[in-house]
């Protein structure tokens, strides 16, 4: 019926001889568990891009504590090990702790939960200051035992009962524990909230296991035995071999009280088949040699920075690049639509300025033309567009007042920008201001359809589009002109070429026949000596005019500036202008934000290197210990 | 109502609360509303269904439930008499409820459908760590002492429960809510190690929440440390209690079952006696009077489950936060739709097709019939004046701006609408599992059934703004051609204005001379000025216009639109749908359940109080 032998621990070997000199193992890891902690703090304080969570920031923060106060621990020449005991009220913490001590060190009784305040107990060789923050706030006691002089025994609340204050309290102690001494009873071993607690914190240290009150496992009764049942559910966790000690720490303290002389106090009477409360006080005292010590506390911090090294992983930003270029390619697409869509609009609000655009046209091509097509020119065109001129001296605001956008001059005074900036402020506020907002939704949608993360986008997007102000519009309009100006005034081509010889043309010809005429006159008077009459003196000046005519309609007919020719060589080329604009504010920003993010992702490598370099380095300097059996697989 | 009726509205009511307790734990933290709402479905199946199929008011059925360990089984085998079940070292060893029936002659089991849920009842004795959804029916077997008196606890079933505590108990935890809700009494057991433990007490405001009659067995202790440990549990756990109606349940009694030697265990009857006998002293005390206690019991299930509303809203609110929170994107992009559609085209359409009307209007003023030659030797003398105004006037006023087509704007601006909705769900997709939902369908489902409408009211749309033109036009015109006297008041005004000038004139200027020129200037003001009255007309009218345009948008696309949005998400099978569904289905079930279980009630008490008076109350040996 007992097969105690198969898992029970054996007692502790003589410590083995002591290894060759090597520097101290365990300080030599402070310095770089340090820069670790810097490095990670650096590495939260630093994350402005791919967002963490807030359960992501605790759990790294967390783990930076862990970091410090490992390499605080580690930093001495003797470090200290420290034992907690984990169990749910009532189990018999106390008591086995008061069994160990010898005394009633901590307050058991009936009535639970007892335990409110940890208690630690430890070497008065150990100054209190180093001891870890929040163990000097628990009740010390101090004892002067060498065997256990670099242990720390902790005894804490329980984890279970209806006071969560408890649970609060040995949660902040918990990460201090080197080794737990998972205490369970016959009614709690198999409880939730510890074995979950057990599950969660099993990477992280090592685990010895005592089944107190074995008395009360020993009913007699068929059926599984609880230390058995609790062997299999911890081999199921992959603990092969555990340390469980099966103990009934009441009789010990008892006797221990009962004994009053010096020495080590006598085993109690009758005790229970099986009853291993010697061997756990042994192992406790010899098995944890200074060698086991130095194990535990290398893995530990070996486990630390798994631990470590797996939560970086998880926020470790993902590679955009490829997707920021599918992004743009897209947005590309997109822009260009929207650019063509707000040409529309902008060629629009020009709309009631066709004759000021066509006069300013017909201004700028007939100063190529000199003499007498060039006065010409200028009267008919002063002519054809005094209706320009006549709006804005007439003080008729009523007519479409806000879309004359201020005084526009005609010809040589027309003032171009500010013209144009009126046009872009009328079309900005009718349509354009919404349609970029409009747009930032498009090209979320867009972004999001090829994979890139929209929260990334989000708010550079709509900075973006808060940015995109009329400077840029006012610009693309101005140069759209300027640039259908210059190829409606310097064509090239055969257009050019026509234009060139008609210009020609028209800049000698009336001269000609006004000189051709008047030498035709003077001919006749004085060779014939005809006397020109009225008509044949009127001929002089409507010759040439007839001549600057023909030329002016041969000008018109084949080099039109008429608006609506105008127009759509407009709209195109503010098309491609405001694509232009609108892809130098929207294009850039996936590929910045892959950027921002693959510089953070190049952190995060950098950082689980260094993680990884120094785990290596411990691993080369692990020495074999008795550990195994602590820790599961 | 209808048998059939009632065991349609149970296994609705049922199913509604299983499929809100499923919804709860796809939730993070909401657990405890599932745990509760698991309850809720096992009252009503077990407690409601059998009452309203007619079940007689024994065999109660008694639950001894409570932490590992604690000797849940120890206290069955008191209550029944004997070593009955099953008692084991290990933790958490019985998985399954079993039921212990008093010997003697079987009592009616419940046999309405839904009874016990998802566990079915075995008969070939698996042992009690049958990790299924099983329940086994046990008979105690007769008392050593048969014939001496009947045994104590004759007319109830004794329920042996797997525990809430031990890491296995997650696989476990409904089959021992099914058999608390069945139960009519609950046997709490606590140990002295256990009694203050979170999690069992947790269950225990569970069921006290439920209206159940309860009576706390506290174990293991050192027989002197009794009475203070049960002092300590009454103050502890007792006392933080929910509050209860008075008369709802009665009080907890407790019970201290000591650590109990293996003689004691092993003979409850007779070395156990001792703790036995107060045991079942206060476990009959709750369930004394006969109709009584099955009565409370259904009851105190019907207020729990009504005052279970509570939890139901808060099952929801997160959805329903979520639902609000869509709304309002929804009706913000329809003012930006609205917003869009009023500055892109409405402010600056002219309507052009009025302009036609305005040139009718004109035409009916002039005189009809063979007046028409002397209203063209006017129309001729009017002319010059009219040529040099339409000159100026083109000259001073400059073109209109250029708006887009108005189906342009509407569909860009329709589709921005969506375009938004878009990135607002993919945006808070990661918030709530309903806006996860919204992203992952918006593409396949929403976008292009929101087309499809949006094409169809469109069309409808089109039609509409068609006919409001055209019917603007014919009201400008058929208010003067309905009405004869006014139009020919005005025809004939405006010719006698005319033929008075020119008379004037010519009397005035006589002989003629180049003042005969006053005769078209005067002639043509009177024109100009009919043509400004007409004018005036078509503005409002053109105006008028406007506004309906806007209401016809806002009625024919925007308002259907985006009602059909604010509603998508709950359509088309979601658990939104559903959930909405069975938030209004179960307080109307409720509430049918409840008028006829009241109504049985009050007619089963009437005749119990005349029948049962002159008889004992019940049919239990009065001696303890």
């Amino acid at each position: 019926m007992n097969d105690t032998t198969s898992s029970s621990p054996t007692p502790a070997s003589p410590p083995p001889p002591g290894p060759p000199e090597e520097p101290p193992l365990l300080r030599t890891l402070a310095p770089l568990l340090r820069g670790l902690e810097r490095q990670l703090r650096h590495l939260l304080d630093n994350r402005r891009h791919y967002p963490l969570t807030l359960l992501q920031r605790a759990e790294l923060e967390g783990l930076a504590d862990d970091l410090r106060r490992q390499a605080e621990s580690l930093d001495v020449d003797k470090p200290l090990l420290v034992v907690m005991l984990m169990g749910g009220t009532g189990v018999g913490k106390s008591t086995l702790l008061n069994a160990l001590a010898g005394a009633p060190i901590a307050t058991a009784s009936f009535t639970r939960p007892t335990t409110r305040d940890p208690v630690v107990y430890f070497h008065q060789s150990v100054k209190t200051d180093r001891l870890d923050p929040a163990l000097r706030l628990c009740r010390l006691v101090q004892h002067d035992r060498a065997a256990l002089e670099q242990k720390v025994l902790v005894d804490t609340p329980d984890l279970d009962s209806n006071d969560l204050t408890n649970r609060e309290k040995f949660l902040t102690l918990l990460p201090i524990a080197d080794i737990v001494l998972y205490v369970g009873s016959q009614e709690k071993y198999h409880d939730r909230l510890g074995w979950e607690l057990f599950k969660q914190q099993r990477q992280r240290r090592a685990f010895a296991f005592v089944l107190n009150k074995w008395d009360r496992c020993l009913t007699g009764e068929s059926g599984l035995r609880p230390d058995d049942d609790w062997l299999r559910d911890l081999k199921a966790e992959g603990f092969q071999n555990p340390l469980l000690f099966r103990t009934s720490a009441q009789r010990w303290l008892e006797a221990a009280q009962n004994h009053s002389g010096d020495g080590p106090p006598p085993p109690p009477p009758d005790l229970p088949e099986g009853e291993q409360f010697p061997q756990l006080r042994q192992w406790l005292e010899l098995g944890l040699s200074r060698l086991e010590i130095e194990a535990v506390k290398a893995r530990g911090v070996g486990q630390l920075l798994t631990h470590l090294q797996q939560a970086v992983e998880t926020i470790r930003p993902p590679d955009l690049t490829s997707e920021a270029q599918r992004v743009k390619a897209a947005w590309h697409a997109s822009l260009i639509d929207e650019a063509d869509v707000q040409a529309d609009v902008l060629v629009g609000t020009l709309e009631p300025y066709q004759t000021e655009v066509e006069h300013h046209f017909s201004v700028e091509g007939q100063t190529q033309f000199r003499g007498l097509m060039g006065a010409y020119l200028k009267l008919t065109t002063r002519l054809r567009y005094a209706s320009s001129t006549l709006r804005d001296r007439l003080p008729l605001t009523g007519l479409k007042g806000r879309l004359r956008g201020g005084r526009i001059e005609t010809s040589a005074q027309w003032n171009l920008g500010e013209f144009v900036h009126a046009c872009a402020r009328t079309a900005r506020e009718r349509v354009l201001d919404q349609r970029s907002t409009a747009l930032v939704h498009r090209l979320l949608v867009d972004a999001d359809m090829k994979g890139f993360p929209l929260g990334l986008l989000t708010e550079p997007t709509h900075a973006a589009a808060r940015r995109d102000d009329h400077e840029d519009l006012t610009q693309a309009v101005i140069d759209a002109l300027a640039e259908v100006e210059r190829q409606a005034t310097h064509p090239t081509g055969w257009r050019g070429l026509l234009r060139r010889s008609l210009t020609l043309l028209a800049n000698i010809l009336p001269e000609m026949a006004l000189v051709a005429t008047a030498a035709w006159i003077l001919w006749n008077f004085f060779i014939y000596g005809d006397i020109p009459d009225f008509f044949r003196m009127a001929l002089i000046v409507l010759i040439p005019l007839v001549v600057i005519i023909v030329m002016h309609l041969l000008v018109a007919m084949l080099l039109p500036v008429r608006w609506p020719a105008i127009r759509h060589q407009f709209h195109a080329e503010l098309g491609q202008r405001l694509a232009a604009a609108l892809e130098r504010i929207y294009l850039a920003i996936p590929d910045q934000v892959a950027e921002a993010i693959g510089q953070e992702r190049q952190q995060v490598d950098r950082f689980l290197a260094e993680v990884k370099q120094v785990q290596e380095w411990l691993t080369r300097r692990q020495q074999t210990a008795r550990i195994a059996e602590l820790y599961g697989k | 109502m209808e048998p059939t009726h009632h065991r349609l509205a149970i296994s609705q009511l049922a199913n509604d609360f299983h499929w809100l307790e499923d919804h709860c734990r796809r939730q993070p933290g909401m657990d405890a509303q599932a745990v509760g709402l698991r309850l809720a479905s096992a009252l009503t199946r077990n407690v409601l269904g059998p009452f309203l199929e007619g079940q007689p008011a024994r065999p109660l059925h008694l639950a001894v439930v409570g932490g590992a360990g604690t000797g849940k089984s120890t206290v069955v085998n008191f209550l029944a008499g004997a070593v009955v079940a099953e008692t084991n070292p290990q933790a958490g060893y019985t998985r399954h409820p079993t039921a212990f029936v008093p010997p003697g002659p079987s009592l009616p089991w419940p046999s309405s459908i839904g009874f016990l849920g998802p566990l079915h009842r075995v008969s070939d004795n698996p042992p009690a760590n049958t990790d299924q959804d099983i329940y086994q029916v046990k008979r105690l077997p007769p008392q050593p002492t048969a014939g001496e008196a009947p045994h104590p606890l004759a007319d109830c079933v004794i329920w042996d429960c797997p525990d809430m505590t031990t890491w296995a108990a997650e696989n476990y935890e409904n089959r021992l809510l099914e058999v608390a809700a069945l139960a009519d009494v609950i046997v709490y057991v606590a140990s002295d190690e256990r009694y203050n433990d979170a999690v069992p007490t947790q269950f225990l405001h569970l069921l006290v929440n439920a209206g159940k009659a309860i009576v706390a067995v506290l174990t293991k202790m050192r027989p002197a440390d009794a009475p203070a440990l049960i002092e300590h549990f009454r103050q502890e756990v007792l006392r933080p209690l929910p509050p209860r109606p008075a008369g709802m349940i009665p009080p907890i009694a407790v019970v201290p079952l000591p650590q109990l030697t293996a003689e004691q265990r092993h003979d409850p009857g007779g070395a156990g006696a001792k703790y036995r006998e107060p045991l079942l002293q206060h476990v009959r005390a709750v369930c004394e009077v006969d109709e009584e206690t099955r009565q409370r019991t259904v009851r105190n299930a019907l207020r729990y489950l009504n005052s279970a509303g509570e939890g139901l809203l808060n099952v929801a609110r997160s959805d329903l936060a979520q639902l609000d929170a869509w709304k309002a994107v929804v009706s913000a992009a329809q003012r930006d739709f609205h917003e869009r559609y009023r500055r892109e085209f409405l402010t600056g359409e002219r309507f052009r097709r009025l302009d036609t009307y305005a040139e009718r209007l004109m035409d009916l003023l002039e005189l009809p019939g063979a007046g028409r030659i002397l209203s063209h030797m006017l129309g001729v003398l009017r002319w010059p004046y009219r040529w040099l105004r339409d000159s100026l006037y083109g000259l001073l006023v400059r073109p209109e701006v250029l708006s887009l087509r108005e189906k342009t704007v509407v569909e860009e601006s329709f589709q921005s609408w969506l375009d938004r909705l878009q990135a607002e769900a993919l945006r808070n997709s990661s918030v709530h599992p309903l806006w996860k939902q919204i992203a992952t369908r918006f593409e396949g489902e929403l976008a292009p059934q929101a087309r499809d409408r949006f094409a169809a009211a469109w069309r409808t749309f089109e039609l509409k703004e068609m006919d409001e033109l055209e019917a603007a036009g014919q009201t400008l015109i058929t208010r003067w051609e309905k009405n004869p006297v006014v139009l020919s008041s005005l025809r004939g005004g405006k010719f006698a204005l005319d033929a008075a000038i020119i008379a004037g004139v010519i009397y005035f200027t006589w002989p003629p001379g180049w003042l005969l020129l006053l005769i078209p200037v005067g002639v043509a003001l009177t024109h100009q000025l009919a043509e400004l009255v007409v004018r005036g007309l078509v503005e409002q009218a053109r105006q008028r216009l406007r506004n309906q345009r806007e209401a016809l948008l806002t009625a024919t696309l925007g308002t259907p639109l985006a009602e059909w949005l604010t509603q998508w998400p709950a359509t088309g099978g979601t658990s939104l749908e559903k959930l909405q569904q069975v938030l209004r289905r179960v307080p109307e079930t409720l509430r049918q359940l409840e008028q006829s279980i009241t109504e049985r009630l009050t007619a089963a008490a009437e005749p119990t109080r005349l029948a049962a008076s002159p008889l004992p109350p019940s049919s239990l040996p009065q001696t303890a």
